[in-house]
This record gives C-alpha cells, sequence and structure tokens, in this order.
C-alpha cells in the first residue's frame, strides 16, 4: 500500500513538472499569437504589432556577413534595413540554417528570407516572391590544373559534381542532359561544394555568381579553384521570400522596393558591393 | 583573420557548449532519478506510461527532437516559437534525463537484496534505506557509465546547429564561409579535446573520492 502511495505520489510531482513545463511554453505563445494568429487581424497587423520584421539569414558575401568589427553588413543587410525604415519597423536578422528556410517561415519563427535567394518556380506553392531585385547565374567551378579538361557541358560527362542540396544549382545539375547523369553529390551549403572540389572529393561543384566571384582566387584559400567561364548555367533572379498568405506584407515590401528603385538607394547600394552587372531594376 | 581573431569568435561558441552542457548536466541528473522511480513503479500504468516515453525518446534522434520542440508550436498551433536556446535546452534535458534514467535504474538493480533486508532489520524506513544505504552504493557504480554519457553529451552539443544556434561547430562554420579560411573548422576539434580531457580526469577524481565501500 505505502509502495503505491508513493509512486502515485512521483506520478502527481511529474504531472506537476510536465503541467508547468507546458503552461509555460502555451504562455510565452499565446501573448502575441492573440493579436497575430487570430484569422481577424491581417498578416501585416501581426508584423506591426511585434514592430519587427525577422528576416532569415546566413552570413554569405557580399549579401549579408559580418566585417572586421564584427558588425553585420552587406548589400541585403542595407536593403533590408532601407525597406523596414520605409516600412516603420525594426528588422531582426536571425541567422538560419538555409536547408530550413521554408520550415522557419512557415512555423513563423522567421517572417521573411532576405539573402539572396533564387527564384524557383516549384517553391511557389511554399512561399511568395517578391520583385526580383537581381539576376544571376549559377557557373562552374573547378581545380585550376583541371581547368583544361572541362570547357563545356559535354566533357563533364562521368565527373563527379558537388552542389547545395534544394538550390538553384542543384535545379541547373538535374535539369541540364549532360549534368545529371553524372556523379550527383548534394551538399548542405555552397560552401561545402567549394571544400568538395577544394579537397578533391568532387571534380566540379555548381555555385552561383555572386557567391564565386567573392570566395575564389587570390588571396583566399580556394585560390586554386577557379570559374570555367565559358559554361553558364540557367539564369536566375533574386526576390525576397514571404508567406504565402502574407499578402499585405508582400505587397508593402513590394511598394518599398519599387520606391528604392527608383530613388537610386538600391543601385548605388549595388555598385558599393560590386553588384552593379547583375542589378536588375536599373 | 588571424589565429586570435579566430580564437575569440570560437570563444563564442564553445561558451553556448558550456552553456548547454551545463544545464543539461544541471536539470537531468535530478529529473532521470524522477523517471527511474517511474519505470520502476510497481503501479502498472506509471511503469508503462515511463518505460513508453523513454522508449519514443531514447528511439529517436535527438537532432529530429530539437527540430520537433522549435518548429512543432508554430506549424501546428500557429504558436510563437520559444527562443531558440530554450527549445535546445528542453530536447536536451529531457533526452539526457531519459538515458539517466536508465543508467540509474541499472545501478539500483544492481544492490544486493542483502542491503534492503540489512536496513529492515535495523529498523529503518524505505525511504530511509533508499536514500542511506542504497543511494550511495548505486551513486558509487554508475559513475564510469556515466562519464561515458556525460562525455558524449560535450559532443552532441554540436546538434544544436539544426536550428542554427551557433555553438562552436557553426561558428567556425561562419568563419569558413565567411572569410573563406578552412583551418578554423579542424581547429575546433582541440576545443573538444581539451573540454573532455578535463571531464575526464574530473571523473576519475571522482571515481577515487568514492573509494568507500571497497573490499
Amino acid at each position: 500500500m505505502k509502495k503505491k502511495i508513493i509512486s502515485l505520489l512521483m506520478c502527481a510531482a511529474m504531472c506537476i513538472g510536465l503541467c508547468s513545463c507546458g503552461g509555460t511554453t502555451s504562455d510565452s505563445g499565446s501573448g502575441p499569437s492573440d493579436g497575430a494568429g487570430s484569422s481577424s487581424a491581417s498578416d501585416w497587423d501581426y508584423i506591426q504589432n511585434k514592430g519587427s520584421l525577422v528576416v532569415g539569414i546566413t552570413y554569405y558575401e557580399p549579401m549579408n556577413y559580418l566585417d572586421e568589427n564584427g558588425e553585420l553588413t552587406g548589400f541585403e543587410t542595407e536593403f533590408t534595413k532601407a525597406v523596414c525604415e520605409k516600412l516603420g519597423v525594426t528588422p531582426e536578422f536571425q541567422v538560419i540554417e538555409w536547408s530550413k528556410k521554408e520550415l522557419e517561415l512557415q512555423s513563423r519563427t522567421i517572417d521573411a528570407i532576405w539573402n539572396g535567394m533564387t527564384v524557383l518556380e516549384e517553391k511557389r506553392d511554399q512561399m511568395a516572391f517578391s520583385t526580383s531585385y537581381i539576376r544571376n547565374k549559377q557557373v562552374v567551378i573547378v581545380k585550376t590544373e583541371n581547368a583544361d579538361k572541362y570547357t563545356d557541358t559535354a566533357s563533364m560527362a562521368g565527373a563527379s559534381i558537388a552542389f547545395e542540396g534544394g538550390s538553384a544549382g542543384e535545379t541547373a545539375a538535374t535539369s541540364d542532359d549532360t549534368l545529371k547523369n553524372c556523379k550527383l553529390i548534394n551538399c548542405e551549403a555552397q560552401k561545402d561544394a567549394l571544400m568538395e572540389v577544394k579537397a578533391g572529393t568532387a571534380d566540379l561543384g555548381i555555385i552561383d555568381y555572386v557567391m564565386a566571384l567573392a570566395s575564389v582566387g587570390e588571396g583566399t584559400d580556394y585560390s586554386d579553384i577557379k570559374i570555367i567561364e565559358s559554361v553558364e548555367l540557367t539564369p536566375e533572379e533574386y526576390a525576397v521570400g514571404i508567406r504565402l498568405e502574407d499578402t499585405e506584407t508582400l505587397a508593402k515590401i513590394n511598394a518599398a522596393i519599387d520606391e528604392l528603385a527608383k530613388d537610386g538607394t538600391l543601385g548605388a547600394l549595388a555598385e558599393k558591393y560590386g553588384l552593379s552587372d547583375v542589378y536588375a531594376l536599373g | 583573420m588571424g589565429f586570435w581573431e579566430v580564437t575569440k569568435q570560437l570563444a563564442d561558441g564553445f561558451g553556448v557548449i558550456l552553456i548547454i552542457f551545463g544545464i543539461t548536466l544541471l536539470c537531468s541528473l535530478p529529473l532521470g532519478l524522477i523517471i527511474t522511480f517511474g519505470s520502476m513503479s510497481k503501479f502498472p500504468p506509471i511503469k508503462w506510461l515511463t518505460k513508453t516515453f523513454v522508449w519514443i525518446i531514447r528511439g529517436t534522434p535527438l537532432m529530429l527532437q530539437i527540430i520537433l520542440i522549435f518548429y512543432g508550436p508554430g506549424l501546428i498551433f500557429k504558436m510563437n516559437a520559444l527562443p531558440r536556446m530554450t527549445a535546445v535546452l528542453i530536447a536536451f534535458v529531457i533526452n539526457y534525463s531519459c538515458y539517466f534514467s536508465e543508467i540509474y535504474r541499472g545501478g539500483i538493480e544492481s544492490i544486493s537484496k542483502g542491503q534492503y533486508e540489512a536496513g529492515q532489520v535495523l529498523g529503518m524506513t524505505k525511504s530511509q534505506i533508499f536514500f542511506k544505504i542504497v543511494l550511495f552504493q548505486v551513486v558509487k557504480r554508475i559513475v564510469p557509465p556515466m562519464g561515458n554519457e556525460i562525455i558524449t553529451l560535450v559532443k552532441d552539443t554540436s546538434l544544436a546547429r539544426v536550428i542554427a544556434v551557433a555553438e562552436l561547430v557553426k561558428a567556425a562554420e561562419n568563419i569558413v564561409s565567411m572569410r573563406s579560411i578552412i583551418w578554423p573548422l579542424f581547429y575546433i576539434g582541440a576545443f573538444y579535446l581539451a573540454f573532455s580531457a578535463l571531464l575526464t580526469v574530473l571523473l576519475n577524481f571522482l571515481e577515487k573520492k568514492m573509494n568507500y565501500y571497497s573490499g
């Protein structure tokens, strides 16, 4: 009998423990979502009530990166700040895992993806895209010593190719008739594709032109890697990603981008970060 | 980027590891004991409920648990998410409590019946027997397996990166991607080695200290 009483007490203690855990979670959640999650309030009210737009980024030069003093800077950083200033909210930059960007957006842990994101048709049912502001392309990178072997896509047959899974690089590889029959290596991030090529575990890598320009060549650890300029893969456009249902927020962001493009602010930013060649709204 | 600058940036990541490690250990050690009592309960519903819970937690990857705790509330209930670090800590504490509980159970069950009988002969109550006779012997016996688990915890902290908590591996990767230098990624191995060396020394010391009841 005594044993039973003790075990019941233990059970009660566990229940209380669990309840108090659950209690705190729902407390911290229900407060803000009362004004936001309910269907009557609009998506923009949710962001305005918070006073901040949480923007998902990854560190990636020249888009969003830390400068010598450890301050976040870059084309997208300044762009986001300018748009948020027009919208009257504070930007809050949140570093995310790129492969989980859709999950972050849908679970409301971020409000926008603003990090040189490629507009992909197959992602249109997962998020809404803003006006695109950069026209980029995917390029093939190779170790300098092997550069002569690969001059066009036909010569790449049978090679191993690394790219970031779920990125435009993967689309470029799988949509090309020759490349899709190569040995494809699906990496976690674009930088891993660089590392694969550097380490010799992949013959070729597919990354975007903006990233390639910033990270390979003289003065980097990737100085023995070069871009195969003669091969141009699918052109692509960069845009901001927003939750599908956040139509009002999207309209406001688009209007702000439009204004910034017209008054020349955005063009000046593109020039500052060496992106004039790919800037799309000039 | 120089050696000291990199070390300074990595120190932040190391701080995150220490927080995850410290809080997980602090909360899991007692919570594990409560779960042990649950799974050793003579009252079947509690026993099976606890055992099922332990099975679920031990049977799924910690990485998946972290993802579920962080993204789940927003995806399923449209709630605002917990802070990233809180989600990581909840997942780690629950996960490690379950593993610890099984180690405790093994320790408790290894104590011979004679010890309980001796306590009864001396007229001690059930709880007196457990806390005054059994527990100390259990603590002594479980130090090696607990040491194993504790050192695993040091390295498991790297799982926090799945929800973009900048622990040591992520901190090194950030440097790799931003500065186009690769060596920091391998340099962090030294941090883990130093930390586990310290823990090994501490655990050995603890084992020596507990040399009572020997012979």
